[in-house]
């Protein structure tokens, strides 16, 4: 049992870098390297599905420590994975998401001549995720981490004759790189002060505020908490299979996944607990208001996506990382699944983007829309589907834990926004009658689209039961509460429901008034605009001012060459203008004073 | 004695236009010091400084020739010596 698990953990790992060596050893045969490449990570998943199993059956943990790498001094990296409960379960999960959103990409990017280059390149990014949900010290978990940041990058960017999507790719890096100190301080905290970078040795000693917080901020970046969110939004510059894979399910929650790792060190920690509970609150309500008002139909479940992970942020801050990671789970299926409908609705309208344009789609693309709004109502945590049994158990948690009343607000609000959105989505898209052109062939008679769909609705209706039965329950959950807490999720959800269905018949009754209102939403709150310009302004103003006032003012006018001209005429100006050339007059003055001394002189000392 | 000195002292501070008699009331201080010093010495017999009246009037022979040859300028670029022609420096 011990040799299954590890060998099929480890197969299912070599599966994913067989395509990427078939490519580099012959990299001429690319006709059906994308089939290839979609059919290996089938195998990937099916090879890590027996590990999930034993480990659902027997509890079964394990740690793989193969090689050592280096040792510097007394300290030792080896490549070590730790296949403990979050990594076992969320392998096998991260690889059935990728094996769909490749299938769908073998359609989505079916006329795109570099698809094999495509193929790759998520090929590479899910090895490096899979070796950062893996890593059992924070060295391999940091080549992951890099990984990851660096195919998106590079896959955010893959129309890259478009401005918008190079700079999209470049405030995703730079965002990243952020966090990246964070990180970087963590593992320098821990280099001194524990003497290792191995989650075991770190899981037996303390770890300080300061370690801590690197975390956060790590978190804060990879994750897009508020403060370096924008480039989530910004990174639906990526093919729609992109924003799928990576930015819904699986890299985004490397931060969370990252703080849910190292929750032993922060149950302790009052104060860590609040920090990220307050930033995760702020992130979901923010985002939340962010997400009403878009009009672009990916910026809307990206927005959605950075509001789900302010909701794990805040489970975390609760002390609940398995919630947090049940979470994670349900949300990369449903989620997934959006961006599949939304890229199948998009390419269907050839390439329309915006939901003022479309409409009607409700009859005419059925398998899509029937799983967008299944989607959508995972989403929401309607009951019973997969949302629900992590959705619903955070909002009870955190209404009957001893928190801040405030974050607690705001996740509410934040939930009833939720579902604002959604049916912001299908009203726009699905419902009504047709605002698109008549021109474009809209159907899905591909198998390559429907089959990852029907894949994941399957998961989203399922998954979130099947894994919240199959695990043990860490933690004790409160089992009574008044009826409103119970249903207060499902109550605001309504409420949700209700007034979004009010603010989207805004526009059939013309009412122009609201506009002045959603401007702050629709502006993403005007973050980018003070952001993106102070910095580099600040950055260049002193750059001048450099150039300009203390090499050149300072320099050659003040103490140089014109400043010594300067001092030295006003002085002699100063001093020529007390030298009148009055002769006798200062002879006579001279006379009178040597008279004057002489008579004191010889009178105080009263010697006549 | 030292009278004489006094008297020569305000004919160099108080002149009328001449530069010139401010050079002749300086001759008449060396003078009257010469005489000073001597006296003083043939009074008190310090015989150790017999020879400072005679380095006194060596050095007064130069700047008496300094004060000339300056006179002699200040009178070959105005035609006269006097006073209220120096002033260059007068704003």
């Amino acid at each position: 049992m011990n040799f299954t698990l590890n060998s099929m953990i480890l197969l299912s790992i070599i599966m994913l870098v067989s395509p990427l060596l078939y490519n580099m050893l012959m990299p001429h045969k690319t006709t059906y390297f994308p089939t290839y490449c979609k059919n290996m990570i089938m195998m990937a998943f099916m090879t890590s599905l027996p590990p999930m199993i034993i480990f659902m059956l027997y509890g079964q943990e394990s740690v793989i420590t193969n090689w050592h790498w280096f040792s510097i001094t007394t300290f030792n990296i080896s490549m070590s994975f730790k296949l403990d409960f979050f990594s076992i379960i969320f392998i096998p999960i991260a690889l059935y998401d990728a094996w769909s959103i490749l299938e769908f990409s073998l359609w989505y990017m079916h006329s795109d001549i570099f698809i094999h280059k495509f193929f790759k390149y998520l090929v590479s990014f899910l090895l490096t995720m899979i070796i950062l949900v893996s890593a059992n010290n924070l060295f391999q978990l940091f080549i992951g981490w890099e990984g990851v940041g660096i195919m998106s990058f590079l896959l955010i960017g893959w129309w890259y004759g478009r401005t918008d999507a190079n700079t999209a790719a470049l405030q995703a890096i730079i965002y990243n790189r952020i966090g990246d100190i964070g990180f970087m301080l963590t593992m320098a905290w821990l280099m001194l002060n524990s003497n290792s970078w191995e989650l075991q040795n770190i899981f037996s000693t303390n770890m300080d505020f300061i370690a801590l917080l690197g975390l956060i901020i790590a978190a804060t970046g990879k994750s897009a908490q508020f403060g370096l969110h924008p480039w989530l939004p910004s990174a639906m510059e990526g093919p729609t299979p992109v924003s799928a894979l990576l930015h819904s399910s699986t890299m985004v929650v490397a931060g969370i996944f990252l703080l849910i790792r190292f929750h032993p060190m922060m149950e302790n920690n009052q104060m860590i607990l609040t920090t990220i509970l307050c930033l995760g609150a702020m992130t979901t309500l923010f985002t939340a208001i962010c997400a009403i008002t878009q009009n672009d139909i990916k910026k809307i479940v990206a927005f959605s996506t950075s509001s789900q992970l302010g909701l794990m942020m805040v489970t975390v801050g609760l002390n609940q990382p398995h919630l947090a990671f049940l979470h994670i789970c349900t949300h990369a299926f449903f989620k997934a699944m959006l961006f599949l409908c939304s890229g199948s609705i998009i390419h269907s309208l050839n390439d329309e983007q915006d939901i003022r344009k479309m409409g009607g789609l409700f009859l005419i693309l059925p398998i899509t829309s029937s799983a967008l709004m299944t989607g959508s109502l995972a989403l929401v945590g309607t009951p019973f589907l997969a949302g629900f049994y992590s959705k619903d158990s955070i909002i009870e948690a955190i209404n009957t834990s001893y928190t801040n009343s405030w974050a607690l607000m705001m996740t509410l609000i934040a939930t009833s926004l939720t579902a604002i959105y959604s049916l912001r989505i299908i009203y726009y898209a699905l419902l009504g009658n047709p605002r698109f052109s008549s021109i474009s062939p809209i159907n899905e008679n591909n198998p390559n689209l429907i089959n990852p769909i029907m894949r994941l609705a399957m998961g989203s209706i399922f998954a979130g039961f099947l894994v919240t039965m199959s695990i043990p329950p860490m933690t004790s959950i409160t089992m009574t509460m008044p009826d409103m807490i119970k249903l207060s999720a499902l109550l605001i959800t309504l409420a949700g429901l209700a007034i979004g269905m009010e603010l989207n018949s805004f526009t059939n009754k013309l009412m122009n008034s609201m506009k002045h209102t959603t401007n702050f939403s629709n502006m993403l709150g005007y973050f980018t605009y003070f952001t993106h310009r102070i910095y580099p302004l600040m950055n260049l103003y002193s750059g001048q001012r450099i150039a300009t006032m203390l090499i050149d003012m300072n320099w050659y006018e003040k103490t140089g060459p014109k400043g010594q001209t300067n001092i030295h005429s006003s002085m002699s100006s100063l001093l020529t203008s007390t030298q009148k050339g009055l002769i006798k007059v200062y002879f006579m003055s001279f006379l009178i004073s040597i008279t004057l001394a002489l008579m004191f002189a010889s009178m105080s000392t009263n010697n006549f | 004695m030292p009278i004489s000195f006094t008297i020569a002292l305000i004919g160099v501070l108080t002149y009328r236009s001449h530069l010139i008699s401010t050079l002749l009331c300086l001759e008449g201080i060396i003078l009257s010091l010469f005489i000073l010093i001597v006296l003083l010495i043939s009074h008190s017999h310090i015989v150790s400084i017999s020879m400072a009246p005679l380095i006194l009037l060596v050095f007064s022979a130069c700047e008496a020739g300094v004060g000339l040859a300056l006179l002699v300028t200040i009178s070959h670029t105005y035609g006269n010596d006097y006073v209220q022609n120096l002033n260059l420096l007068q704003c």
